[in-house]
């Protein structure tokens, strides 16, 4: 396995507040990596050194095997789109307009930009100024910048923060495409339940420090339990545990059909977050 | 440096359309096209008279459109977007300046025309005139470099829309404040200074002079420039 994304004890401090501290973490190639936190925490400034745009103070971060800091270099950054929320597009010009300017920045055919379009669904709204736009739609079209030139690599800073339900949807769908065309992507979000549909990993960080790594199944289990709740009809729950005598109890209420609801009691990421941090993410 | 043509034209024309749709800058390029026909109702039949106008042009259309265009990119963050893109730092500020470049030569030819200054020598007229467009839309890069927003822009560029206009008319302080003898090498001076020499028998000296003196404010300029934006890229 390629390591796409390296980073051994990054540290970075603005004047005397540390943002980052002893952050290690390794992405490889073709996974989704979630990091995980709440506003302050450290995900963007993350992505900042990462992509180039701020120094770190110590620490070693490599991108495709280099240092991030060849990333400033222009043949480097078509090797990677990004989407962060202070990513600004043209006001006065309309999305295809926008997008055209782009695609020639990154010498892509004409076509790129229609595709792109259809990816973020607004295809049939090209025409239409950036300064007439909903905050979901800016995000979408930010989003349509970022991909449309095929990037090994994605970084997307809360890419669904603005978005409905169904565009929500349209955008996981067209991220697992991407993915599945080889697309590494590095998404920060506090939205829990996306990490949860879209990431093969998740990091927790909390204060600039990493609290816990892994996927979402290895994070339930470590930090879950296997009880599961049984709702009776006549109102009464208990938490059933595994084990004979629990197991008999079960069987028996079963039996004499008093079952209404059986749902487990896996956590979510969200609960496992405070359970380790002490705090709520956002 | 890796150039590209496609990227430089890429910047231009969004250049264009962005200028084309803001009044409040794009307004300010007539600015100096009304002095001037104002002007040459008052009879001004003077080198430093003519060059005024023409001074002004370089700085409330030059240097503040530019100030203004990289201000707004750096006040919407869309510099930062070009920045993270492929396009290198000479694409930028060649296409960044290159639609202010243009626009420059044709309000100084419109307002040259206004006025009805008829230069000794056009040829060493436009030289210079085009590297004083060189010089001016360096001090406005710098001014918007360091604005981060349009109207801190607005008044960063302040000094220079006063100083270099006015800097020839400052030489006539010169005897009593001798000071402002340092105004005879600021790029308007030698402009003024230039064209007054070609009106009658000059030296090569008095071409090099200005010339050269234009041209090193430029490159000192741009240097200035480039090292502010390649600050700029990071936080």
């Amino acid at each position: 396995m390629n390591a796409v994304i390296d980073v051994q004890h990054l540290k970075k401090t603005f004047n005397k507040e540390v943002a980052l501290q002893d952050v290690s973490f390794t992405i490889q190639k073709g996974e989704i990596f979630g990091f995980l936190g709440p506003s302050g925490s450290g995900k963007t400034t993350t992505i900042k050194i990462l992509t180039a745009q701020t120094e770190k103070t110590a620490g070693d971060v490599l991108l495709f095997g280099r240092p991030a800091d060849e990333m400033k270099q222009s043949k480097n950054r078509k090797r990677f789109g990004i989407l962060t929320d202070n990513s600004g597009l043209y006001t006065r010009l309309s999305i295809e307009e926008n997008l055209l300017l782009y695609s020639n920045l990154y010498q892509l055919p004409n076509s790129a930009v229609k595709e792109a379009l259809d990816f973020v669904n607004l295809y049939s709204e090209r025409k239409k100024k950036i300064s007439q736009l909903s905050k979901g739609m800016i995000q979408r079209v930010t989003l349509a910048r970022a991909i449309m030139h095929k990037p090994e690599l994605l970084f997307l800073d809360e890419p669904t923060s603005a978005l409905d339900p169904v565009n929500t949807q349209h955008i996981y769908n067209g991220l697992r495409r991407l993915n599945e065309m080889g697309t590494t992507i590095f998404l920060t979000t506090h939205d829990m339940s996306e990490a949860e549909i879209l990431c093969d990993r998740v990091a927790f960080l909390h204060k600039g420090k990493i609290r816990a790594i892994g996927s979402p199944k290895q994070l339930k289990k470590e930090f879950g339990d296997d009880s599961i709740t049984v709702e009776l009809k006549n109102g009464a729950s208990e938490i059933i545990q595994n084990g004979e005598q629990d197991a008999q109890k079960l069987f028996h209420w079963m039996q004499s059909n008093e079952v209404s609801r059986i749902y487990t009691n896996e956590p979510t990421l969200g609960n496992i977050f405070m359970q380790i941090t002490g705090s709520d993410l956002v | 440096m890796n150039i590209s043509m496609t990227r430089i034209q890429a910047i231009f024309m969004k250049d264009y359309k962005e200028f084309s749709r803001n009044y409040a800058v794009s307004l300010m390029a007539l600015m100096p096209l009304i002095m001037a026909i104002l002007y040459n109702q008052t009879g001004a039949n003077t080198i430093s008279m003519y060059f005024l106008p023409i001074n002004m042009v370089f700085s409330i259309v030059t240097a503040y459109v530019q100030c203004c265009l990289i201000a707004e990119e750096k006040e919407k963050n869309t510099l930062r977007g070009l920045m993270l893109s492929p396009a290198s730092l000479g694409d930028i500020l060649i296409g960044k300046s290159l639609f202010v470049f243009i626009l420059t030569l044709v309000v100084v030819a419109t307002t040259i025309l206004f006025v009805g200054y008829e230069p000794a020598n056009l040829f060493i007229i436009a030289i210079a005139l085009v590297f004083s467009a060189v010089f001016y839309i360096a001090m406005g890069t710098v001014c918007g470099l360091f604005a981060k927003s349009i109207m801190e822009g607005s008044i960063i560029i302040l000094p220079v829309i006063f100083i270099f206009p006015f800097g020839p008319l400052f030489q006539g302080l010169s005897e009593a404040f001798p000071v402002l003898k340092v105004a005879e090498w600021l790029p308007s001076s030698q402009l003024v200074l230039l064209a007054e020499a070609l009106e009658g028998t000059y030296t090569t000296m008095d071409i090099i002079v200005p010339i050269a003196t234009i041209i090193v404010w430029s490159l000192v300029t741009w240097i200035v420039a480039g090292f502010i934006y390649k600050k700029r890229m990071v936080d």
